[in-house]
């Protein structure tokens, strides 16, 4: 009976739950509340994966990203506005952003960026082209069929892994056949900083232009190139939360959904957009890459020692195992977190600094379809002291991990180390003990019981 | 107007023609040179665009490096809206841009020098690939391709340029604790020949006594005289002994110190009148 509510509460608390692990409360921010009808596809698929949209202006006066206090919303989309009003400044954004909430910023060169925006991005190091306008041309992969003059609509395949020891969780699956439009977009430079990663970079050839200042020819003041301009970049903050600049807004409209596209000499081709802009918002709003600790365990593993869990403290040279239970959230379940190939799930033990690190090893009697155990045993080093079991796995697109078990190390007990007999340098000195033992006794019973020897000593005594 | 449409669909088809056959960028009259900066004559060499240069040239500390040509569409000189040069490093991929100065018949022209190429492309240690793109707007194929390398020769007088790799999450190296050494005990052999060699000492002690006379003859008169005291003294002693291995092997200090307790008080007791017995024969003159 009890394991059937519990189950119930179970499966209600999944079906609540069948979205982002963070909320569902999303706030879209467009100039006009009429043009959603051109997001209608990507705001249908959001609204379809669970998502509750309220739709404002930043000219409107209720529109507020806080309430007492607490965020009012979960997640916010920006669209590209004329400008961002009061209840939309990058401190606000930046507090909302730091309360946990995932901001998904969309740009387009149409429109100028408001000033808002631009600081709210050098706040997290990303630079945008000077004057705030800027527009990304590819006179090698453009539309032929919308864009056969400007060259502003960029076709770029699936943007594969960001590097080998990352999972691809934004191509993975693509058709090799489809390929993303970006039209009219603005390109970004990154800033050196480990929080920022890029989704979609340009293709070698491209080059942002500032197309009132710039329309002759690019002499000077080039802005970025090739690989350096991020077309999608990425910021995840210490606490997991989430930050998408797209730069080109047009990428989540209707007509780019279902659009055939041509490169100069290719073959029209769908495009990759939806898939690909369900799995930016995806990420973005927390629905994959989120990772879960659901239990850590260490324990002593010599035999015949207790093998109680979590002891608070250990002794130098204690031979211990310690097992970390990983899931990740996928769109709708937790699925057992797989870490990807080249990469390695590390633990620390420390004190300071690290005096072990190892890789922990995947242990399938632990594991099921939900989680995964990753388990290492190693022998505590010989240093006595406060230590700490730590797991710190952080990984560009996936929410960080970062465990710390604390436990006293003790050193040994003089009742611990080995007896003296066991030890063959200490063997004369034992022999000595006993040889003078011997000698001791012995002397003792001569001294009182032994008879006077001839009558030499005597005659010497009575003299 | 009947005959509009079929007219206006050949019109149409004659532009797409000419988009068609339209053309592509590509450029003429490439030259590049190495100029030192005392005015010694440098490197010159002639750029082609369909194949590159089969050797590297080499870029000083203060040379500079000179690339004109012009960008022609279809064989006509025209301006591009994109000329850039862009030195890319083998290994890691990075690619740094320089556009070049473009006119409008479309000479175009770039000088680079060392100070100008980023630190990660100057450490490089293979040389750089260089080439050359040039695109505009239109319907004209743009240019990409790969015309020279550069080794680049850094001053060796000069530090050399700092570089240092962007901290990025990953994977961190493996650390193993380094284990003190366990202490380490003489070979065995020795061990024992010295702990034999102490072990001998004992009957060397005992055969050097009897040598001497030593001997057990009053055992049986002290024993007749005080037999408590003397039993339970020498007794006492053998105790206390035994306190000591028991300690040693397997008691601790407090079970120990109450036995050496009562060990030592009858030690004490018995003492005083077995040592008082030994007393009066030494007074007899019989020791």
């Amino acid at each position: 009976m009890r394991s059937l509510v519990s189950f119930v509460v179970l499966l209600f608390v999944a079906v609540v739950s069948a979205i982002s692990t963070t909320g569902n409360r999303l706030l879209v921010v467009l100039e006009d509340v009429a043009e959603k009808e051109g997001y209608s596809k990507f705001l249908g698929d959001l609204e379809g994966r669970g998502f509750k949209l309220s739709i404002e202006t930043p000219k409107s006066e209720s529109l507020s990203l806080f309430h007492l206090g607490e965020r009012a919303y979960d997640h916010v989309i920006l669209f590209p506005t004329k400008g961002k009003g009061p209840n939309l400044t990058a401190n606000l954004l930046l507090q909302f952003f730091g309360a946990n909430g995932n901001i998904l910023l969309t740009l387009s060169s149409g429109a100028a960026t408001p000033s808002a925006l631009v600081s709210l991005l050098t706040e997290l190091d990303i630079q945008l082209p000077a004057d705030r306008t800027g527009l990304v041309v590819d006179h090698f992969n453009y539309d032929s069929t919308s864009a056969p003059d400007t060259h502003d609509v960029l076709l770029l395949p699936a943007p594969g892994p960001l590097r080998s020891d990352i999972k691809d969780i934004f191509s993975a699956g693509a058709p090799a056949n489809e390929l993303i439009a970006f039209p009219h977009g603005v390109g970004a430079a990154l800033g050196a900083s480990e929080l920022l990663s890029p989704i979609l970079r340009a293709p070698s050839t491209a080059y942002s232009y500032n197309p009132k200042e710039q329309s002759e020819a690019v002499v000077d003041d080039l802005f970025a190139t090739g690989e350096q301009l991020a077309l999608i970049s990425t910021f995840q903050a210490r606490n997991s939360a989430r930050f998408t600049l797209v730069g080109a807004a047009e990428l989540f409209q209707d007509k780019w959904f279902d659009a055939d596209v041509k490169k100069t000499g290719g073959k029209a081709v769908k495009t990759f957009n939806r898939e690909f802009a369900k799995r930016v918002s995806g990420w973005t709003f927390q629905e994959i890459g989120v990772l879960r600790v659901n239990w850590i365990e260490h324990h002593l593993s010599e035999v015949g020692a207790s093998n109680e869990s979590n002891p608070k403290i250990y002794r130098i040279k204690n031979d211990v195992t310690y097992t970390i239970s990983l899931s990740e959230w996928s769109w709708d379940t937790w699925n057992a977190f797989a870490v990807p190939k080249n990469d390695a799930l590390q633990l620390e033990f420390s004190m300071l600094s690290p005096f072990h690190r190892l890789p922990l090893t995947h242990d399938a009697k632990q594991s099921n379809a939900e989680q995964a155990a990753y388990t290492s045993s190693f022998k505590l080093p010989d240093q006595h002291g406060i230590f700490n079991f730590k797991v710190n796995f952080k990984r560009p697109f996936l929410t960080n991990v970062e465990e710390k078990n604390t436990v006293s190390v003790r050193h040994m007990a003089h009742d611990e180390w080995p007896r003296s007999f066991v030890i063959s340098g200490a063997w004369p000195w034992i022999a000595g003990i006993g040889a003078t033992v011997t000698g001791w006794l012995a002397f003792c019973a001569l001294w009182m019981y032994s008879g006077p020897v001839g009558g030499k000593k005597e005659s010497k005594k009575t003299q | 107007m009947r005959f509009s449409q079929p007219l206006a669909s050949a019109l149409l088809l004659a532009a797409a023609g000419v988009a068609q056959a339209a053309s592509s960028w590509s450029f003429d009259d490439g030259s590049l040179s190495i100029a030192a900066k005392k005015g010694a004559e440098g490197v010159k060499e002639k750029l082609n665009a369909k194949s590159p240069l089969s050797k590297a040239v080499s870029l000083g500390s203060a040379d500079t490096l000179k690339v004109a040509l012009t960008a022609k569409d279809n064989g006509k000189g025209k301006r591009p809206h994109q000329a850039f040069v862009i030195l890319k490093e083998q290994d890691s991929g990075l690619e740094a841009p320089f556009p070049l100065n473009t006119k409008e018949n479309g000479k175009a022209v770039v000088q680079i020098s060392q100070k100008e190429i980023p630190a990660p492309l100057l450490v490089s240690t293979k040389p750089l690939k260089a080439s050359i793109v040039i695109g505009s707007f239109g319907s004209a194929q743009a240019y990409n391709g790969q015309v020279f390398d550069i080794e680049i020769k850094t001053d060796p007088n000069a530090p050399a340029p700092q570089y240092e790799k962007a901290l990025r999450y990953g994977q961190k190296p493996e650390i193993y604790h380094i284990f003190r050494a366990d202490p380490k005990s003489p070979p065995k052999v020795i061990s024992l020949f010295f702990a034999l060699a102490v072990i001998a000492t004992v009957p060397a002690l005992f055969i050097g006594w009897l040598t001497l006379g030593a001997n057990l003859n009053h055992l049986t008169k002290a024993m007749g005289a005080a037999p408590l005291s003397h039993a339970s003294f020498f007794g006492s002693i053998i105790a206390m002994e035994f306190v000591f291995f028991m300690y040693y092997t397997s008691w601790n200090l407090f079970q120990t110190l109450p036995v050496a307790g009562v060990v030592g008080a009858v030690t004490v007791l018995s003492g005083t009148k077995a040592l008082g017995e030994v007393q009066s024969r030494r007074l007899a003159g019989e020791r």
